[in-house]
């Protein structure tokens, strides 16, 4: 009886695999079910150069973890990457892009968590109070630490901290409080230590918190000239400030004038004692008269149209992550106006036109990638 | 219900129409939860398990305390120098055939974490993250067979996904034999990824190993088999991982080609321009 035996169709795929180039697919598909995708070591051998590659889309192409990348004993390995103990060849160890400084090659990740480098603004949550620091959750695989000599104390002058700072450590910050830092130090261990030493850090308050991925990889939050910016919201909603954390938690909060302006704006001429002060010498008063809301956790009063801008800034940074754009300020502005443009034309009901899940946030990406 | 393995020597066939060297169908999925920092889906078969990894990460308040001891993991967390990789599994009430109510402290269950965590522990670089504990959940949506193979490939996958640095893949697969141990049949074949009735029914062995290479970073057996067989049952089971793994690395390639082409990351430098300044 003779039996024939039909071949198993294979697996259809959940999502379609971009194909750009159906040929080049097609015959990486034959390499990697071979052998395992081990055949990429011929490719990337770069002691002797390499003839114009057959693969065309070459550019997309992403190493993942085993394999080699490089066996040529001149290259240095960077982050991402592990030399096996038998050979001399630079192993990747994560799924991502190559990235090459000089001689130093290094894979950038996909994806992970934030690592935190020296001067990186980052936007933390106090999750533990210690005797003398606080233990800060910036999306790290460490928590973060903010000792208590590395924040503004009130009481005017850049003092020292005394014993009694250390007992109401907690009026300062406590458990779940959001702040604004700079990262200071890192330790060996890739810790990091913070420091609010400036009036621009500090506890933050009248906002919104929204975590997106961070600078790890993939998306989100990138590195860019200005983080913290002020903009002046459409349909009334006055000033927001927006502070975009490289590590991928953000802050959207109304703008509140601080407090020194004020006084020199109610007080431009009455010369009062030579200590209340012009600006150039005023950094201590400026202290002093800062520090009583400083570590206030009670917000001010917002107004609805505030609430509804702010509402609308943290739609387009949500749409901007869900379709895979970068969030900074520039990205961030155009998405804002894009978004109050199309409110307008949805907005006859004006009651849902803040929303940009789903279709509006899709439409909204297409807007701006189309720029 | 007793498995008909005469018919075998018919046609060659299992039970489920596949050859003694044939895998089941394999569908995987990366980044399958938004908000997670790694995740994934896997189908071996009729096997279908989720996992979501957290971390590395330093845990923090209450649940530091529960999660050093001996509590929920299978390894004890944050140990001083490394990451210590926490596994915790949950089996769904429907996922098999008959409904059973399996307890946190399931002897089982508690072996099947800490064989993943150790597995996954040693290909993982661990060190890279003092006092962090990287929390790998695992969820069984329906079992037929392979379990610990299916669940092994799904962590190694979400662990990827999470941009843990690692050695290489942890790929899993099982390998069985064609006749009972008590047939004794001299002339039985290896098998290839068990189903859940063959797994009843015939002596089988789990393995897995660290990416292209031979080296075996699991074996659990836990049958009786003569030791003559068993030797054509690892070859064949190693074997069956390195295919394994080449579809998992596919899976892993196409998200990444995906991104890239979509601008989420940017692209990395084409390795035949990369001359020396």
């Amino acid at each position: 009886m003779p039996i024939t035996i039909i071949a198993p169709k294979p697996a259809q795929q959940r999502y379609a695999a971009p194909q750009d180039s159906p040929d080049a697919s097609d015959s990486e598909e034959g390499d990697d079910l071979s052998e395992g995708g081990a055949d990429l070591e011929g490719d990337i051998s770069m002691g002797h150069r390499p003839a114009k590659k057959a693969r065309t889309d070459g550019k997309y192409e992403i190493v993942t973890p085993g394999e080699v990348i490089t066996d040529d004993p001149q290259w240095m390995r960077g982050h991402g990457t592990y030399v096996s103990p038998a050979a001399t060849s630079i192993i990747s160890s994560v799924a991502g892009t190559v990235t090459r400084t000089n001689k130093l090659l290094s894979v950038r990740p996909l994806r992970a968590r934030y690592t935190p480098e020296v001067g990186d603004l980052v936007v933390g949550r106090i999750v533990e109070v210690q005797a003398k620091r606080w233990r800060v959750d910036v999306g790290s695989t460490q928590l973060a630490s903010l000792p208590l000599s590395a924040i503004n104390l009130p009481g005017g002058i850049l003092r020292r901290r005394t014993d009694t700072d250390e007992l109401q450590i907690r009026t300062f910050f406590a458990e779940g409080d959001l702040l604004v830092a700079e990262v200071q130090q890192l330790y060996q261990d890739g810790g990091a230590v913070l420091h609010t030493r400036s009036l621009k850090y500090g506890k933050l308050r009248n906002g919104i918190f929204v975590a997106v991925s961070g600078m790890g990889g993939g998306g989100g939050v990138v590195r860019s000239r200005r983080q913290v910016w002020t903009l002046d919201a459409a349909n009334g909603g006055g000033q927001i400030d927006i502070v975009l954390g490289v590590n991928g938690y953000v802050w959207i909060s109304k703008h509140v004038e601080p407090v020194l302006a004020e006084d020199q704006k109610t007080t431009p001429t009455t010369a009062g004692p030579i200590t209340n002060a012009p600006t150039t010498t005023g950094i201590t008063n400026l202290e002093e008269s800062v520090s009583a809301t400083m570590y206030s956790s009670q917000n001010d009063r917002i107004e609805v149209e505030t609430m509804r801008e702010i509402a609308r800034l943290r739609g387009v940074i949500t749409a901007l992550v869900e379709n895979g754009l970068r969030v900074d300020e520039d990205m961030v502005m155009k998405g804002y106006h894009e978004a109050v443009e199309m409110a307008l034309t949805y907005g006859e009901g004006g009651q849902d036109d803040v929303y940009l899940g789903g279709e509006r946030g899709e439409q909204l990406a297409a807007v701006l990638r189309g720029r | 219900m007793p498995l008909d393995t005469s018919s075998y020597s018919l046609a060659l066939l299992r039970v489920d129409g596949r050859r003694w060297n044939e895998l089941r169908r394999i569908n995987a999925q990366i980044r399958t939860q938004a908000a997670a920092d790694g995740s994934s889906y896997l189908e071996m078969g009729h096997t279908k398990v989720m996992c979501v990894v957290t971390g590395p990460s330093e845990p923090f308040g209450p649940a530091r305390v529960g999660r050093t001891g001996a509590g929920a993991g299978a390894t004890a967390g944050a140990s001083g120098g490394e990451a210590g990789v926490v596994v915790s599994i949950v089996v769904a009430g429907f996922s098999s055939v008959d409904r059973k109510r399996r307890g946190r402290g399931d002897k089982r269950i508690q072996e099947l974490q800490s064989t993943i965590s150790s597995a996954l522990a040693a290909s993982l670089h661990t060190h890279l993250f003092p006092h962090s504990t990287i929390s790998i959940s695992l969820h069984v949506l329906s079992q037929d067979g392979s379990l610990l193979a299916a669940l092994i490939n799904a962590a190694t996958l979400a662990c990827v996904d999470a941009g843990i640095p690692m050695t290489d893949y942890v790929a899993a697969c099982t390998a069985g034999s064609t006749s009972t141990y008590a047939a004794n049949d001299e002339s039985a074949d290896p098998l290839l990824d068990l189903n859940h009735q063959e797994e009843q029914e015939l002596p089988g062995l789990t393995v897995a190993t660290l990416g292209d290479s031979d080296r075996v970073a699991v074996l659990v057996c836990e049958s009786r088999v003569q030791v003559s067989r068993l030797e054509g049952m690892l070859a064949v089971g190693v074997d069956g991982c390195k295919q394994v793994r080449a579809i998992l690395d596919r899976v892993v390639r196409d998200k990444g080609r995906k991104m890239v082409q979509e601008g989420t990351v940017q692209k990395g430098v084409g390795l035949e321009d990369m001359e020396v300044d």
